[in-house]
């Protein structure tokens, strides 16, 4: 045991009685980091880290980020910090500008400790396509089961206790489905509510900026910080930020949650649909309404391809810009066109090549109208019917996976019930933007997994709410591969 | 057989805002290449475009000016191409949904005035700018995310000459708005044309060539009527015209091919992510036409009510900053015109001699006025007036009085009675020349009239003196 391991709030008292300082912790984050097994990390910034560090001298009682280690995932731009997106397109590049998040955490004295691995340019949801290869599961020593993505290091560096929390990015469920497998907190807030300038693109209509942490609190005095109107982010919402932890300990009695019927009714797993159960039966305990409710077949089988073609699209045109005049390996090449298709060719995976050709087919004139667009209008379908549940219902509650993390060698996307439905359902969220929390549940054969709780646009602090209710019933709080717990309910 | 041609413009207007359309780098005109770029510019992975006010408000006035309907929400969308001046891989504008749509201008022709309908206008950005080596090339991202707007007319024009007077009452519009300098010879006013050609009373258009690279007005006209001749003689020929690219060679005087169009490009136009929906209250919009600076019709309007000519008119306000410093000017003197003349001959005669501007001219407004004001008050001659400006011009401390002292230039006497008096007071000391001015002999009143500047010590108004001398001989 070490103050690395304590949950945030009491590692900030022994800040500020100065038990611990954060140059220490930033050594042991550093130590841990240099010992792990689980190929979690892009860049560790040993000197930024430990000068920074030093200068932390003077504990601030009422910045409870004081001195605290993190990681961000290389999808963020950090200025002079290379920043790869984990592909070779970008083996190389520097930024010069910080994201804001970045600047945010800076400016209340966390302290960056490097990078971590993602699924490549955070297309992807296995932690396997990175161009450093696979990321695992510290849950699993054996290193046979994925943590899942894109945020895969993020995940794992939080979940194998190196930092207390970790920054990710969430487009369809990046941040929130790891988290499901790495038995963690996994938040992302509305669409808005978080700059993402300085943010590498995916989809910048379904992108957000997400977290991990260990438990609740945590997750919910992160966003004070992070949030807020951000003149370079056009979108970023004006609404003025809250004080996201203070219903914390406001009982959860009257509250309504909408319980999603069908991504239950589509899992096979007996044992954690059980569980999960009971959990429902935890909190109508509490004096919580559970409702299932019918979201629409056809509309949740519609999800994953509503996603492609929209993510797709957006993608092909934000990672335009890595052409190999400005960024990328230059390869050479007689013109122009055989400049760009020489970087390219080299840069990037098949897989991401296959998701280019996907966007730009269906960006094609002539195709627009029955993909692209059709999908648009799907989307507005999806995200009136979201609103429409959530009307009557603080929350849509569901499983946040089917199952544990699956096996790498199982891993597949056939067009099962199970696939389609509940390995999807989660970029509602993003479709909708709406504020989404995945929470530990509970354990089989020792690996982690997670429910997902959705809230209203910005009624982030009802979520933290119910969230911290949630933790309570489960008692899954601080848990992470270092210190496994049991379930309580 | 007769032909009729079909014209249609797509300008771009660079603005001169003070910082870029989507980022806050100034506005990209140094001539340091690479010194005015931020993140964005260049398409740093994570920068975002935010929209710039002052561009907006430009686009209102501009599409105010043409009479457009002004959309009340702005729209962005990504036009994707690779190209290696487009930094993003994508260019902001506005495909869907154009700030203004359905305008017009109207045009000096021959007969009086036309109408040229205006399809949309919209806000884009401008790429950055490439100079092209023997084996490598240069890139200049100063010019990359500079505010554009684009103009573009339906296919009402059907010569050269309305092509060019269009583009210039763009210009006209666009530079008195404040929202471009709109020279074309410096690239901040873009005119590409498309021609066609069909016999008349036909309603299908012929086939479509697009002329680029036209670098100033006068060759938009040229390059147009070139076009036309050439079409006209492939149709006559037998031959057909070809869907192509072409550009206007000034030394030649003709169009020469850059490239042959296949299929349009698709751009995969979608909307802009990263940029939602703008609201514009009609505060805004209502705000931005109020405050738009005087156009230049109402300019002209105003001017020809305070006597100037036409032609006055169309020289004053073919320099803004010369139309400025004459309004400066205009409320200081009685009559407007004669503060035109200083500034139509003299002014501009100094600015051209020194190869100077009117922001250069060592004198102000005021100045002049005051100058003009000793001829229109002060019983001065336009003449002495200009050898006055003349000796200002070259002592720019020196005041215009200092100047009159030094050149010793003395008020006219243009008043007869006084003028008669030098006159009787002359004739009487010399019967002699009167004698002779009878008998025919014209050098004797030439004579009497120097015996009258002599006399006044050259106080008097010789044009007055000869009149007033005739009429006196006349009478004896």
């Amino acid at each position: 045991m070490n103050y690395i391991d304590l949950p945030l709030q009491e590692l900030h008292e022994a800040l500020v009685a100065k038990k611990v300082t954060p140059l220490e912790l930033t050594e042991e984050a550093l130590k841990r980091a240099h010992a792990d097994q689980n190929n979690a990390f892009e860049y560790l910034d040993d000197e930024g880290a430990i000068t920074f560090a030093k200068t932390l001298t003077e504990p601030e009682k009422d910045n409870p980020l004081w001195g605290i280690p993190y990681f961000a995932k290389d999808n963020f731009s950090t200025k002079g910090i290379p920043t790869t997106a984990s592909s070779n397109i970008l083996v190389g590049y520097v930024p010069v500008f910080d994201a804001t998040v970045i600047s945010k955490l800076k400016a209340a004295k966390a302290v960056m400790i490097g990078k971590t691995t993602l699924d490549e340019l955070a297309m992807g949801g296995t932690g396997t396509t990175g161009h450093l290869g696979k990321t695992f599961n510290p849950y699993d020593p054996k290193h046979e089961r994925m943590i899942g993505g894109s945020s895969c290091g993020s995940a794992a560096a939080v979940s194998a206790s190196i930092v207390p929390f970790a920054l990710g990015s969430d487009t369809g469920d990046s941040v929130r489905k790891p988290a499901s497998y790495a038995g963690l907190i996994g938040m992302k807030p509305t669409w808005g509510r978080i700059s993402r300038y300085g943010l590498f693109p995916f989809a910048p209509s379904l992108d957000h900026v997400g977290y991990f942490s260990r438990d609740v609190y945590t997750s919910a005095v992160l966003l004070d910080v992070l949030a807020g109107r951000d003149p370079h982010d056009s979108t970023s919402s004006m609404k003025e930020v809250e004080h996201y932890e203070a219903d914390l300990k406001k009982p959860v009695k009257g509250l309504k949650i909408a319980v999603l019927k069908m991504v239950t009714d589509s899992i096979k797993d007996e044992e954690i649909k059980k569980h999960f159960y009971s959990s429902l039966e935890g909190l109508k305990k509490e004096g919580v309404e559970v409702d299932f409710v019918e979201f629409g077949k056809d509309l949740l089988e519609s999800l994953y391809a509503t996603y492609i073609v929209i993510s797709c699209a957006e993608a092909t045109s934000n990672d335009a810009n890595l052409d190999g005049i400005k960024f990328g390996p230059y390869k050479g090449g007689k013109t122009y066109q055989e400049v760009m298709y020489n970087a390219r060719t080299a840069g990037f995976s098949e897989l991401i090549k296959r998701r280019f050709v996907i966007g730009s087919y269906c960006l094609m004139r002539e195709n627009q109208e029955e993909l692209f667009l059709r999908a648009q209008r799907n989307r507005a379908k999806i995200v009136e019917r979201t609103n429409e549940i959530l009307e009557d219902h603080d929350f849509i509650l569901a499983l946040a996976a089917p199952s544990i993390a699956p096996l790498f060698a199982q891993a597949s996307d056939k067009l099962s019930d199970e696939y389609l439905i509940a390995d999807n359902h989660l970029c509602l969220g993003n479709f909708a933007g709406l504020p989404s929390i995945t929470l530990p549940l509970g354990y089989k054969s020792g690996m982690p997994y997670g429910v997902n709780f959705m809230g209203r646009a910005f009624e982030e602090k009802k979520l933290f709410q119910i969230s911290q209710a949630f933790e309570t019933l489960t008692g899954l709080a601080e848990t992470s591969a270092l210190a496994p717990k049991e379930a309580k309910l | 057989m007769n032909f009729e041609a079909v014209i249609g413009l797509e300008i771009h207007v660079e603005m001169r805002t003070k910082s870029k359309m989507f980022s806050a780098a100034p506005d990209g005109f140094s001539h340091d290449p690479n010194t005015e770029i931020a993140p964005l510019d260049m398409a740093f992975p994570g920068t975002m475009p935010v929209v710039n006010k002052q561009a907006v408000i430009n686009a209102v006035r501009v599409a105010n000016a043409l009479h457009m309907t002004i959309d009340h929400t702005l729209y962005f969308d990504r036009k994707n191409y690779f190209y290696s001046d487009l930094p993003k891989g994508f260019q902001i504008t506005q495909q869907a949904r154009p700030i203004g749509k359905d305008g017009y201008v109207m045009i000096k022709v021959p007969s009086g005035e036309k109408k040229i309908r205006i399809e949309r206008i919209h806000m884009e950005e401008d790429t950055c700018k490439q100079e092209h080596f023997m084996d490598y090339t240069l890139l200049d991202y100063n010019r990359a995310g500079v505010p554009l707007v684009e103009i573009v007319s339906l296919p009402d024009i059907r010569n050269g000459t309305e092509a060019m007077e269009y583009a210039e009452a763009i210009r006209n519009i666009v530079v008195y708005s404040g929202t471009s300098d709109g020279k074309m010879e410096e690239g901040s006013l873009r005119c590409d044309t498309n021609v066609s050609i069909r016999p008349c009373g036909q309603e299908a258009f012929g086939t479509k060539v697009e002329i680029k690279n036209i670098n100033s007005f006068k060759n938009i006209e040229a390059a147009i009527d070139y076009e036309i001749a050439r079409q006209s003689r492939l149709i006559l020929s037998g031959e057909a015209v070809v869907q192509e690219t072409r550009r206007y060679d000034e030394a030649s005087g003709k169009t020469v091919r850059m490239r042959l169009k296949s299929d349009a490009v698709d751009y995969k136009y979608f909307c802009e992510p990263n940029i939602t929906p703008i609201k514009l209250s009609d505060e805004f919009i209502d705000e931005a036409i109020k405050t738009c600076p005087e156009l230049y019709e109402a300019k002209e309007k105003r001017y020809l009510s305070a006597g100037l000519a036409q032609s006055d008119a169309d020289i004053l306000l073919s320099d803004p900053k010369m139309a400025a410093y004459f309004e400066e000017g205009m409320p200081l003197v009685k009559n407007a015109k004669d503060l035109a003349n200083f500034l139509i001959v003299e002014i501009n005669g100094y600015l051209n001699k020194e190869a100077k501007t009117i922001s250069e001219l060592p004198l102000k407004p005021a100045t002049l006025a005051t100058i003009v004001l000793m001829q229109e008050t002060g019983g001065l001659s336009h003449k002495q007036c200009a050898d006055i400006l003349a000796k200002v011009l070259s002592n720019p401390q020196m005041s215009p009085e200092k100047a009159k002292e030094e050149l010793h230039i003395v008020a006219q006497v243009s008043d007869s009675g006084a003028i008669m008096g030098f006159i009787n007071e002359v004739l009487a000391a010399n019967p002699q020349s009167i004698v002779d001015f009878k008998g025919g002999k014209d050098r004797a009143f030439g004579f009497l009239v120097g015996q009258v500047m002599k006399a006044s010590h050259g106080k008097v108004n010789p044009a007055e003196v000869s009149r007033l001398l005739k009429e006196e001989l006349d009478k004896r």
